[in-house]
C-alpha cells in the first residue's frame, strides 16, 4: 500500500516537471507561431527560403552561446561574459589563422578552446574561490573584453583566407553550414542535458546545491564543467560570427549575453535554477530572431524592435510563473 | 481607546521635531548646489615656453581603425614637439556618454594641459567642456563638437553634412534619371554624426525624386547587425538599387550582405570611412565610393593647435578647421595623394584635404 503510493508520488512529480516544462515551451512556441503566421500574412518575402536560411544563419552565434547560458542558468548560475568572451574567442582564433598562420581548422579550434579557458576562470572562481556567478562573470565580462582591446590594439583584423567563410558562410547541399551548426550543438545539448550525467547533475545543482553535494556529486567539479562548456560554447560562437563577415572585430558581441539570457528565459529558463530546456531556448532565439527579421521586413523603426522584445520577455516569463502555479496548486 | 490617542504633548512634539527637520531642510537646501570642484589655477597659465605638456586625446570610443588612426595623428604631432606627452584613453562603446563624461572629468580633476576629445553626446559633453574652460584647460573638439559649442572651443572635424551631399550627389549620377529603390543603413541614430550625415543624404534624396527610400535600418555600429539588417532589407526589395551606409561598420555589413545575396555590382553602395576591408570591397568594385574623411588631420590639428596655444598664449586665437572628405572610388586608389590619405604617415600628413 504503501510502496504504491510512493511510486505514484514520484510518478506523478516527474509527470508534473515534465508537464511543467513542456507548457512553458508551449507558451514560447506558440507566440513563435503567431509571429510567423503574422509575418507570412504581411510580408510577401518572409517566408522564402532564402529568407528563412538568412535568418537561421544570422542568428546561429545567438543560438549557440544561449544553449550554453541554458546550461549554466539551469544550475542556478548565470554567464554574463559570453559576449566579451566570444569576441575574445573570435579575434584570438582569428588572430592564429591571419598571424600565425595556423590552418583554419585549427584556428577554430584554437578559438573555442579560447572560450573554454575563460568558461574554466569562470569555473573556478565560483566553484573554487566561491565567489557568486553574477559576479565571477560580470568580472570576465570585464576583463575578456579589455583583452580584446590589448590583442587587437582595438583594430579589426582582416586578411583570412576564403576557406574560413565555409563555418558561417558555407552549405551543404542547400543548408547553409550555420545552420547545420545549431542542428549538431542542439541535439548535443538536448542529449547532454538529458541522458548524461552533468545535464542531470545540472537540474539537480540548480535545484538545491547543497543537497547534491551531500547526495555525492562532485559539484565542484560538475559545476566547473558547466562553466567551460558556456565558455566554450561562446568560443564556438564567436569563430561562426567571424566568419559570417570573415574578419575578427573587437566589438563584436557588446550585449549578446543580454540575447542569450534572453532566449533562454523566454524558453522557459528560471534563474532560480533546476528549469530550462534546449527546446525552449531554441524556440526563444527564433522568436527573437523573427522579431528583427520581421521589423526590418516591415521596415519598422529599429527602436521599436527592443521595446518588443522586452515587453515578450515580461509576457513569457509572466505566463510561464503563472501556469507553473496553477499546476502547483491544482495538483 | 485610550493608549490610541495621541496626547496633546506627544503631538507637539511630533510636530515640532518635523518643523524644525523642515527648517533645517530648508536651511540646507537653501545653500544646495551642484557640487563643483573648486577651480584651481592649474591648467594652462603653469606652462612656460617650453614647459612640458600633458594633452588628453579621448576618442568617442576605441575599437575602430578609424580612432587609431586619429591616436597616430595625435602621436605625430607630439612627437614633432619638445616635451608634450598625449595620453590617449577612450570608452569602449561610443554610446557609453557617462563613460566619457566620467574619464573626461578625471583628466580635468588631474589638471592636465590640453583636452582634445570628440564628444559622443552633443548636448551632454557642453558642460564638461565648460568645467575644463573654468580650470584653465585648453579644450578642443575633434569629430565632433557640442550642442553649444563654446566660442574658445574650436571644432575640427569633416562637414558631414557636405561630405554627405557629395557622396549621395554620386550615387544620384550612377543611377541615372531612372533612379531606383534606396535603402539607408545608419549607425547610432540620435547621435550628431549620424544624424548629419542622414542629413546630407535626404538633403540630396530631396532633390531627386526618382530616387525612393525604402528602407531604413540601424547597423548599432556592429558588422554582424549590418549584415543582418542589410540581408533582410534585400529579401524585402530584391529590386533595390543602392545602399547609402554612414560607417565602417554599416559598409562593411551591406557589402557582405549583397555579396551573399550574389547582387554584387547590381546594388550600388556608396558609404563612410576607409577601413581596410572597405577599400578592398572598392577595389573589387563591391562598393562603389567610400568618403574618406581625414582622421589623422584631426588628431594631429587637434594635438597641434593645443601646443600652439599652450605656448604663444593669449595672442593665439583658435579656430575651427573643417578637415574635408574625399570620395573615393575604384580609380582613385593608386593616386599617390589619396594614398597618403588613406595610409597617413608621419612624415607626410595628408593636410592637403583641409579648407579652413
Amino acid at each position: 500500500m504503501s510502496d504504491a503510493t510512493t511510486t505514484e508520488e514520484r510518478g506523478g512529480g516527474i509527470l508534473r516537471e515534465r508537464l511543467s516544462d513542456f507548457i512553458s515551451q508551449l507558451a514560447a512556441a506558440g507566440a513563435l507561431i503567431v509571429i510567423f503566421v503574422f509575418l507570412s500574412l504581411t510580408s510577401a518575402q518572409f517566408l522564402t527560403a532564402d529568407n528563412l536560411f538568412n535568418v537561421g544563419t544570422q542568428t546561429a552565434y545567438t543560438v549557440v552561446i544561449a544553449i550554453g547560458e541554458t546550461l549554466v542558468i539551469i544550475t542556478a548560475g548565470i554567464d554574463l561574459s559570453v559576449g566579451s568572451v566570444a569576441a575574445l574567442s573570435g579575434v584570438l582564433g582569428v588572430m592564429t589563422i591571419v598571424n600565425l598562420g595556423l590552418p583554419v581548422p585549427l584556428g577554430i579550434f584554437g578559438g573555442i578552446l579560447v572560450g573554454a579557458g575563460a568558461g574554466l576562470v569562470n569555473g573556478l572562481l565560483v566553484t573554487v574561490a566561491g565567489l557568486n556567478p553574477f559576479i565571477a562573470t560580470l568580472g570576465m565580462l570585464s576583463v575578456a573584453r579589455g583583452l580584446v582591446f590589448i590583442f587587437t590594439n582595438a583594430q579589426s583584423i582582416f586578411g583570412l583566407p576564403n576557406s574560413f567563410m565555409l563555418l558561417g558562410q558555407g552549405e551543404i547541399g542547400a543548408v547553409p553550414i550555420p545552420i547545420i551548426v545549431i542542428i549538431v550543438v542542439a541535439i548535443i545539448g538536448y542529449f547532454v542535458l538529458s541522458r548524461t550525467r552533468l545535464g542531470r547533475y545540472a537540474y539537480a545543482m540548480g535545484s538545491n546545491l547543497e543537497a547534491s553535494r551531500l547526495s555525492g556529486i562532485p559539484t565542484r567539479r560538475y559545476l566547473t564543467a558547466v562553466y567551460v562548456i558556456s565558455g566554450a560554447l561562446a568560443g564556438l560562437g564567436g569563430m561562426i560570427a567571424s566568419s559570417l563577415i570573415n574578419s575578427g572585430q573587437p566589438n563584436f558581441g557588446l550585449g549578446l549575453e543580454l540575447d542569450a539570457i534572453a532566449a533562454a528565459v523566454i524558453g522557459g529558463a528560471s534563474l532560480f535554477g533546476g528549469q530550462g530546456t534546449v527546446v525552449g531556448t531554441l524556440i526563444g532565439a527564433f522568436l527573437i530572431a523573427l522579431i528583427r527579421n520581421g521589423a526590418v521586413l516591415l521596415n519598422v523603426n529599429t527602436f521599436y524592435q527592443q521595446v518588443i522584445i522586452g515587453v515578450i520577455i515580461w509576457v513569457a516569463v509572466f505566463w510561464d510563473q503563472y501556469r507553473r502555479r496553477k499546476l502547483e496548486s491544482s495538483s | 481607546m485610550n493608549e490610541k490617542r495621541i496626547s496633546r504633548r506627544d503631538f507637539l512634539k511630533v510636530g515640532g521635531t518635523g518643523m524644525a527637520g523642515a527648517a533645517l531642510l530648508g536651511v540646507v537646501g537653501c545653500g544646495a548646489k551642484v557640487r563643483q570642484s573648486s577651480s584651481g589655477g592649474k591648467g594652462g597659465g603653469s606652462t612656460g615656453n617650453s614647459g612640458s605638456l600633458r594633452i588628453a586625446v579621448v576618442p568617442k570610443a576605441i575599437g575602430f581603425d578609424y580612432w587609431a588612426t586619429v591616436q597616430n595623428g595625435a602621436k605625430c604631432a607630439a612627437s614633432e614637439h619638445k616635451n608634450v606627452s598625449v595620453e590617449w584613453k577612450g570608452v569602449t562603446q561610443e554610446t557609453d556618454v557617462n563613460g566619457q563624461i566620467q574619464l573626461l572629468q578625471d583628466f580635468i580633476t588631474q589638471g592636465v594641459d590640453a583636452i582634445v576629445y570628440a564628444a559622443t553626446d552633443a548636448k551632454a559633453l557642453h558642460q564638461v567642456s565648460q568645467q575644463a574652460l573654468k580650470k584653465g584647460i585648453v579644450t578642443i573638439n575633434i569629430d565632433s563638437g557640442t550642442t553649444p559649442q563654446p566660442k574658445q572651443v574650436p571644432l575640427i572635424a569633416t562637414n558631414n553634412v557636405a561630405a554627405a551631399e557629395k557622396a549621395t550627389e554620386y550615387m544620384a549620377k550612377k543611377l541615372g534619371k531612372k533612379g531606383g529603390k534606396v535603402a539607408l543603413i545608419e549607425f547610432q541614430p540620435g547621435t550628431e554624426t549620424n544624424t548629419t550625415r542622414v542629413k546630407g543624404f535626404k538633403n540630396v534624396m530631396k532633390k531627386n525624386p526618382q530616387l525612393k527610400l525604402v528602407a531604413k535600418q540601424s547597423s548599432q555600429s556592429d558588422y554582424n547587425t549590418a549584415l543582418r539588417v542589410t540581408s533582410d532589407v534585400l529579401t524585402s526589395h530584391p529590386d533595390l538599387s543602392a545602399i547609402y551606409a554612414a560607417n565602417e561598420p554599416s559598409v562593411l555589413g551591406a557589402a557582405a550582405a549583397v555579396q551573399r545575396a550574389g547582387k554584387a555590382g547590381k546594388v550600388l553602395i556608396v558609404g563612410w570611412d576607409t577601413a581596410s576591408g572597405e577599400i578592398k570591397d572598392v577595389k573589387q568594385g563591391l562598393v562603389a565610393g567610400v568618403l574618406a574623411q581625414n582622421p589623422f588631420l584631426m588628431g594631429y590639428k587637434g594635438v597641434n593647435e593645443a601646443v600652439k596655444k599652450l605656448r604663444t598664449g593669449d595672442k593665439y586665437t583658435l579656430k575651427s578647421i573643417d578637415t574635408g572628405a574625399v570620395l573615393i572610388t575604384k580609380g582613385d586608389l593608386n593616386q599617390s595623394k589619396i594614398q597618403s590619405l588613406l595610409n597617413p604617415s608621419c612624415k607626410n600628413p595628408p593636410t592637403w584635404t583641409a579648407q579652413q
